[in-house]
């Protein structure tokens, strides 16, 4: 809120410049903003707490807070009340006490509408409010001195009863109620909504704008005056459903003192007659309040607030810090302490609501730092955590680096990708519709990325760590993922095998050691039907690997081929590293034999090695592929096998023999054609 | 004659092997005259078949010419090796290395690292939760009322859910209420993690940010301990000493609330550009838990006292490496991550 610098020190009578007011208030109260100086004004900005609206949005309730920084109580000069014998030519109904704890309703008549005197504009001017007549101006300056929002009808504009009663109904909007307002737009009601009424149609949407028809004009002669008290949660629905925010409903919103609005009612009618002029005579006031507020009682232990706020702050001086807040001591049993709080300290309801007050009072800055005493122990490991760190450092290792996109997505990615929009989770107030959908998978994000780099690099290998959001028939669920990428340099190259060996490395280095991988063979999401596999591990599937459909890169404006692995995290740790074991490193010779050989198209070469292992016997060191070509249908492969014995030297006989078992078995068994 | 022929065979042998100019024409010297069927080894074969006074005569003086051959081969085949053509080997050694694969780690990650590296040495433990919340765990658990202005001071990213009214969570205290429903005080953790903002983006804003929370629980904890954890883990990140400065601020789930500065990490508080001239950069929230959290997770109300303070990875990235814009952070561009 904006405050007139003058006004604060005529209230508060502090002697400090607006800069020490700002350094003040900043450490103990209220953020400062903005500081402005308009001719002899000073505007000071503050950012209000939100649990502080109701009394500090206000310039007596700012003054009262600068009294109790200075550590003196507040006095107001002149406290406004209401006489009590005012005339009942006005009735009041409120349909809803709920929503309208209270309402005050004043007739004012011989009003001539005319501008505001020059210090009164002056002030609006310095606080953000424009002045308008001097009946507007007066309802502003009062909500701006004392915190409670007023409203002026024009009283001809009311509907009458015949025998010149004004009714006025505080009641649900009826439903497509429709009403202009000052902001000459037309509002479509709902029933949740509050507004004042006369007898035949709503006058103002309640607390948050007046109506247009009623308004103030130059040929006004006589108001009704509101001050009122209205529900919080209501206001804020409905200012937020009609997306208005006024000076009003930012108050209303934050709760509002229902006691202010005698104060407030009273002030106003004071300066309607001291500037309106003798003749204005209030010939009706109705005050409707069933449920009166009283201030409520805390009981504070001192030595918890010296504990919370690790300090020992004397008793006396919380007594002295809480007195100039306007809080009561009804008196104390040695550490304890009754008090009581006035209602316009809403946000004052439990002790620690207290020790916050003493200890920013006291001053954060005062309290010494300290080493707290705690068992010293080794902190439990997060192995989900560990993990992804050890994955993050292996993967930089082999070339990848790591990117961070969007938990968001659009329709656009799900169809591009082949998916399901169904099996989606949708976000309810997106920012945009590319923004509509939680991901599914990471692997759009990695190609958009793959799409943007590829502008600057011949080659991307990048990784992801993040969660994907599953929708599988309204079950909600968030699984976290490693997915990798690769595009290669080259259009038509494969970046199948070299993403692959990767993936390979990265698994052998987390110590898992017996991955399968099973050719996927369909049409299956964003994945390439031809050039896919599951990978699986003991048995269970842990992710895919491949290549992704031409057909989607396309989708992405993408013009290389790109290979994807996708691993679900915690199925990975799950199966855990297999202890590492140390095998003996035979003494004797291996020698090393290769073989090459014709195979058909479907024969895989994870079929032809575990063959070549099962004949071999353990004399079979390793067996590696060093050559792959295809030549009019048939697959052309070479194999270096390295062969063994971990207990002798073995002759040129029995290393033919071992060779000669291997390749009749495959000639048996796979159908290959060994070139010899 | 023999002996004759014996020092002629030694003197031809060292004239000879002067010339050789690698160890391959060294080597066939040696074996013309030292080798099975060389001239000396001939003379040594024969040494036997003559009269004992012969023998004894030509016998060390072969010897001793073997050796001189064995002996001056070894020492130029050794000459040989060493010598080098340095010039040929020459190489320009400013020509820049062959390029190796190299990756690198979002810089997020990095200042996580090092965030979790301090924790875990002052004994907190990591703790995590899901981003996607259930309206419990994101508000109304951490004592924000219901249609409450506080529920404002975060936009929110609502799901349209069938069931219960879900949210991409605003901040990592979810875990908090997560965390103590299964563990009994006294405790210290950390919670880093991916929080949403239902903000538009520009060079300063961000709709899904990184944030880190630090919950530490006990009989008696204060502000001044607080304080005195927030300069310590501050004084640790940036490597100098750090001093903490609190403000009043307000968070539901707090009780006092603060605002926490922290000196200004480039003049040290002198007052610079960098911190607007005012000596301290804003850094985050804290505060002490409100009992109605404690509440919420099972515990008995003023049983226990805790502290809670949270703040964005982000910032702290964009302060440390001087990067000048927020959405380079999700921009998945290797110029931007390359860097790091």
């Amino acid at each position: 809120m904006k405050y007139s610098y003058t006004w604060l020190k005529e209230l508060s009578g502090t002697k400090k410049s607006p800069k020490q007011l700002a350094e003040l208030l900043t450490m103990r109260s209220f953020e400062f903003e903005n500081i402005k100086t308009e001719g002899k004004e000073t505007q000071l900005e503050f950012s209000i707490l939100p649990n502080r609206g109701h009394d500090a949005l206000s310039h007596i309730g700012m003054a009262r807070e600068i009294c109790a920084l200075e550590r003196r109580k507040f006095s107001q000069t002149s406290p406004f009340h209401l006489e009590t014998k005012f005339p009942s030519g006005m009735e009041v109904k409120i349909t809803d006490k709920k929503l309208c704890p209270r309402y005050i309703g004043a007739v004012l008549e011989n009003i001539k509408v005319t501008a505001s005197p020059k210090w009164m504009q002056e002030r609006l001017v310095v606080c953000g409010i424009k002045p308008i007549n001097n009946i507007v101006d007066i309802t502003n300056y009062v909500m701006l001195e004392a915190g409670q929002p007023l409203h002026a009808f024009d009283a001809k504009k009311i509907y009458q009863i015949p025998d010149t009663k004004y009714q006025i109904l505080i009641r649900r909007a009826k439903k497509n109620e429709e009403i202009k307002l000052l902001d000459e737009k037309i509002y479509k009601l709902t029933e949740n909504n509050l507004v004042i009424a006369d007898f035949k149609k709503a006058l103002a949407l309640a607390g948050v704008m007046g109506g247009f028809e009623s308004s103030i004009n130059s040929k006004t002669t006589s108001i009704i005056l509101e001050s009122a008290n209205f529900n919080s949660t209501s206001i804020r629905k409905t200012r937020a459903l009609h997306s208005i925010i006024t000076e009003s409903s930012h108050r209303f919103e934050r709760d509002i003192d229902p006691n202010l609005a005698e104060t407030a009612m009273a002030r106003a009618i004071i300066l309607i007659k001291e500037i309106g002029g003798k003749n204005i005579e209030v010939t009706a006031l109705s005050d409707v309040y069933p449920k009166k507020a009283k201030p409520w009682q805390i009981k504070l232990d001192t030595n918890y607030a010296n504990s919370l706020l690790g300090e020992k702050i004397p008793i006396s001086k919380m007594k002295n810090i809480l007195e100039n807040l306007g809080i009561k001591l009804l008196g104390n049993l040695v550490s304890k302490l009754n008090v009581e709080v006035p209602t316009y300290r809403i946000d004052l309801k439990t002790q620690e609501d207290l020790i916050e007050e003493i200890g920013r009072i006291y001053g954060y800055e005062n309290i010494k730092e300290q080493a707290p005493c705690v068992e010293i122990k080794t902190p439990p490991q997060n192995a989900k955590r560990d993990f992804e760190n050890k994955l993050r450092d292996i993967l930089v290792g082999l070339g990848f680096s790591e990117v961070m996109n969007y938990s968001f997505y659009g329709a656009e990615d799900v169809a591009k990708c082949n998916l399901k929009i169904e099996d989606h989770i949708e976000v309810a107030n997106p920012l945009s519709s590319e923004q509509q959908y939680l991901r599914r998978n990471l692997i759009s994000g990695l190609l958009k990325n793959i799409r943007l780099n590829l502008k600057n690099f011949s080659e991307v290998q990048i990784f992801e760590i993040g969660e994907k959001f599953c929708n599988d028939k309204e079950k909600f669920s968030e699984i976290p993922l490693l997915v990798g990428a690769l595009a290669n340099d080259d259009a038509k190259k494969s970046p199948f095998f070299k993403l692959k060996g990767m993936f390979q490395e990265l698994l052998q280095k987390t110590g898992i050691r017996n991955a399968e991988y099973k050719a996927l063979n369909e049409e299956y999401k964003f994945w390439h039907p031809t050039r896919a596999a599951q990978i699986i591990i003991n048995g269970k599937k842990i992710g895919r690997i491949g290549e992704i459909s031409p057909i989607v890169l396309k989708n992405y404006g993408i013009k290389r081929r790109v290979a994807v692995f996708g691993l679900k995290i915690e199925e990975l740790i799950k199966i855990g590293a297999q202890d590492k074991q140390y095998n003996s490193i035979s003494k004797f010779p291996t020698v090393e034999r290769d073989i090459s050989m014709f195979v058909g198209k479907e024969t895989k070469y994870a079929d032809i090695v575990s063959n070549i292992q099962k004949n071999g016997g353990n004399l079979v060191k390793n067996v590696e592929l060093f050559d792959v070509f295809e030549k009019e249908g048939e697959k052309s492969l070479a194999l270096r096998i390295k062969i063994g014995s971990n207990s002798k030297t073995l002759t040129s006989g029995e290393i033919d023999a071992v060779m000669e078992k291997i390749v009749s078995s495959l000639e048996k068994n796979l159908k290959v054609k060994v070139r010899k | 004659m023999d002996k004759e022929k014996i020092i002629s065979i030694k003197s031809k042998f060292l004239i000879e092997i002067t010339k050789a100019q690698s160890e391959k024409e060294l080597y066939d010297i040696k074996v013309k005259y030292a080798g099975r069927n060389g001239e000396l080894t001939k003379i040594l074969k024969n040494l036997k078949n003559l009269p004992a006074e012969k023998r004894k005569e030509i016998g060390p003086l072969a010897n001793q010419a073997r050796q001189v051959i064995e002996k001056t081969y070894e020492k130029r085949r050794k000459e040989l090796g060493s010598q080098i053509d340095w010039e040929k080997e020459k190489i320009d050694v400013t020509i820049p290395g062959e390029k190796a694969s190299r990756g690198s780690l979002h810089p997020i990650t990095l200042v996580y690292r090092e965030i979790e590296k301090i924790f875990s040495s002052m004994g907190f433990e990591v703790v995590e939760g899901p981003e996607l919340e259930t309206d419990w765990y994101n508000f109304t658990s951490l004592n924000f009322p219901l249609d409450h202005p506080a529920r404002d001071m975060q936009d929110t990213f609502w799901i349209k859910s069938p069931k219960e009214k879900m949210v991409l969570r605003t901040h990592t205290s979810p875990v908090q209420v997560r965390y103590m429903e299964k563990q009994k005080p006294p405790f210290r953790i950390i919670v880093p993690g991916r929080v949403y903002r239902n903000e538009a983006t520009d060079a300063a804003h961000e709709h899904t940010l990184h944030q880190f929370e630090a919950l530490v629980v006990g009989d008696d904890i204060n502000v001044g301990h607080f304080k005195y954890i927030a300069k310590e883990f501050f004084s640790a990140f940036f490597g100098k000493n750090i001093n903490i400065r609190l403000r009043p601020s307000f968070f539901p789930f707090t009780e006092p609330s603060f605002e926490f500065d922290i000196s200004c990490t480039v003049c040290g508080g002198k007052k610079c550009p960098s911190c607007k001239n005012s000596g301290w950069l804003e850094i985050g929230g804290a505060g002490m838990v409100n009992q109605n959290v404690f509440v919420s997770a099972g515990y008995l109300r003023n049983r226990y006292q805790g502290f809670a303070w949270g703040f964005g990875i982000e910032r702290l990235a964009m302060m440390k490496y001087k990067i000048d814009d927020i959405r380079w952070f999700e921009s998945g561009d290797l110029r931007f991550i390359k860097q790091f």
